[in-house]
């Protein structure tokens, strides 16, 4: 059995004057693509810096490829860390900035060179190699960084918000190279950001760093269908969250006596789904009125008020219901989960 | 035309004409013999000054090999001690920053008497007085001060993450260092190079307390040659000392223009 790239053991890692992050543990697996997703200021960075051996821990253990590198400097961790800009070596070229860890491992030229042209042909940069870093553009920038990291054929790929500050266009293309040059050379990829569309897109296993703990991890389609706390369906943006109880198996709130089977069977419990689980359809058994309706680049969303509360909902796909109008809606109940304690909506 | 557009080719004639006019009438008076006022003119010219400044075992040559030989390696030391003192200084933050950057501005704010009476002390305890290397190390304090300031500018603009990623590529810090920042920061190393040189260029209270009379520099000719009287020398060894600070402005408007050119 192969052993994992990373492996964190109850890690503890401060960052300033904040509490920091504390029992973090988790494990990669090699050529696996793992997101932490946290706000600004949870202590994302400092962790991926702290696993690259370049921030302090407090306590726990890092294992690198079955090998322990808690006490190793950054230069013996088998782990590149890549900041959110492409920071390229401005004095070398590209050849010779992707060159740079193969030299430093005092690689034969002729292997040397054949290394860096595959690897610049892979990030389409072949016909780039001997432009200074400030000539090229941005996405050619990320490649090239790109480009560098796998030269170093790191166990671990660590990436601080990757896709940050670039414009649609350039995000798919550097995250397409990222995901063919992962498929290729089967790094495990750690990726730290704050974007919820960057993790389910980038992440095969995404982590939610809340309260200075990892809150949850899981697959993406676990995690946005199944949060694991209240807190998690706040960070997480779940649009809808009704307050209610449980009592013979039945979620009881405005909303009416709904039959629902998992989570708490007694007592205080929140109601999370997200819009796909409401939606307009003759036969629903909630009644609703539209109060607004949002158009954004996936389709549209209602605001529809229930019983008091105001709900979002998928529009429907043909024609687009008026404001005022009372509707019928649908829940998907295996869509909602039920969460202990009482939420605000 | 503006008022503006009018008045800007008159300030830059006058600025050129203040700048090259010293130098022009010091080239004049390094040449002229018997020159007394109210003559605008030099009634004869001589190349004496010039042959003695070049002519191996003159006063001014032997002078001037001195000067060279302690402000390169001022200009040396002082870059290669003040880029680390620069650097932990731009790791501090608060006082102890401020408390760094006060002691390192120190001898550059003192008066040049004040500074090289407090080193002469030194230098007698440590027995350097008189000697070549006391002056050096006299010209360090100052140089270092100055190179320290610097390197702490440049230090706390620097953007290390570029050397957090080189780290993690495999290099060890001295890789680091020699490969990486020192490639990088290659001009500013040169400008701190020639900010010692300029230092140790220019120094003459440390050199004549330090050097006690037996270590002669150039700028102590100069000031030998004017208290006697002799203007042509004096002339010639201004210029030959006003070469440098000329030599300091291409350098500088070059290493700007390629700044400019290729951004770090």
């Amino acid at each position: 059995m192969t052993a994992p790239a990373l492996v964190l053991e109850d890690l503890a890692v401060r960052f300033g004057d904040a509490p920091g992050l504390r029992s973090i543990s988790l494990s990669v697996s090699p050529g696996e693509r793992l997101v932490l997703l946290g706000a600004s200021g949870a202590g994302k960075t400092t962790l991926l810096r702290a696993v690259a051996g370049l921030a302090p821990l407090q306590g726990g253990r890092i294992i690198i490829g079955g090998r322990d590198v808690t006490a190793l400097p950054a230069e013996r961790r088998d782990a590149v860390y890549l900041h959110q800009t492409p920071l390229l070596f401005p004095h070398l070229s590209v050849f010779e900035n992707v060159a740079f860890p193969l030299r430093i491992r005092g690689l034969a030229e002729p292997n040397l060179r054949a290394t860096v042209a595959e690897l610049l042909e892979s990030v389409r940069l072949d016909g780039l190699a001997g432009r200074r870093p400030h000539t090229l553009s941005g996405g050619q920038k990320h490649r090239a960084a790109l480009a560098r990291a796998m030269a170093a054929r790191p166990a671990v790929l660590l990436l601080d918000e990757p896709l940050a500050a670039l414009d649609p266009s350039l995000r798919d293309e550097v995250r397409g190279v990222l995901l063919s040059l992962q498929a290729h050379y089967l790094p495990a990829l750690v990726i730290v950001t704050h974007d919820l569309e960057d993790a389910a897109v980038l992440g095969e296993r995404i982590g939610i760093l809340l309260g200075g703990t990892l809150a949850q991890l899981d697959p993406p389609e676990r995690l946005f269908q199944r949060p694991a706390s209240l807190a998690v369906a706040r960070f997480l943006g779940i649009p809808n969250l009704v307050t209610g109880s449980m009592a013979e198996g039945h979620f009881v709130s405005v909303l009416g006596r709904i039959p629902l089977q998992d989570g708490p069977t007694a007592g205080p419990v929140t109601a999370a789904f997200g819009s796909d689980a409401l939606y307009p359809a003759p036969t629903g058994f909630l009644r609703g009125i539209v109060r607004d309706v949002r158009h954004g680049p996936r389709g549209a969303t209602l605001r529809v008020e229930i019983g008091g509360l105001e709900l979002e909902a998928t529009a429907p796909v043909g024609g687009m219901p008026r404001l005022g109008e009372e509707l019928s809606l649908a829940l998907e109940t295996p869509r909602v989960t039920v969460l202990p304690g009482a939420g605000d909506v | 035309m503006t008022a503006g557009q009018l008045s800007r080719p008159v300030v830059l004639a006058a600025l050129g004409v203040s700048a090259l006019a010293p130098v022009g009438l010091l080239l004049v008076a390094s040449v002229g013999r018997d020159w007394f006022f109210p003559a605008l003119w030099p009634p004869t010219v001589s190349l004496e000054s010039w042959q003695d400044a070049f002519r191996g075992g003159g006063r001014m040559a032997a002078a001037l090999g001195t000067s060279l030989v302690l402000a390169v390696t001022t200009g040396l030391a002082s870059a290669a001690v003040g880029w680390p003192i620069g650097r932990a200084m731009a790791d501090l933050r608060g006082w102890p920053r401020h408390f760094g950057a006060a002691a390192a501005f120190l001898p550059v704010a003192a008066p040049p008497v004040a500074v090289a009476t407090g080193l002469h002390l030194s230098a007698l305890i440590a027995g350097v007085a008189g000697t070549l290397g006391g002056v050096f190390l006299s010209h360090l304090v100052p140089a270092v001060g100055y190179a320290a300031l610097y390197f702490l500018g440049i230090f706390t603009l620097f953007d290390r993450r570029i050397e957090d990623e080189a780290r993690t590529l495999g290099a060890p810090p001295r890789t680091v260092l020699w490969r990486v920042t020192l490639p990088m920061l290659r001009r500013q190393v040169g400008e701190a190079f020639l900010l010692g040189f300029l230092v140790s260029w220019a120094q003459v209270a440390t050199t004549l307390v330090i050097g006690g009379g037996r270590v002669r520099t150039l700028p102590l000719e100069v000031f030998a040659y004017l208290q006697a009287g002799q203007d042509r020398y004096a002339a010639a060894g201004a210029l030959l000392l006003a070469i440098p600070a000329l030599l300091m402005l291409g350098v500088v408007r070059f290493a700007v223009e390629r700044a400019e050119a290729t951004p770090l």
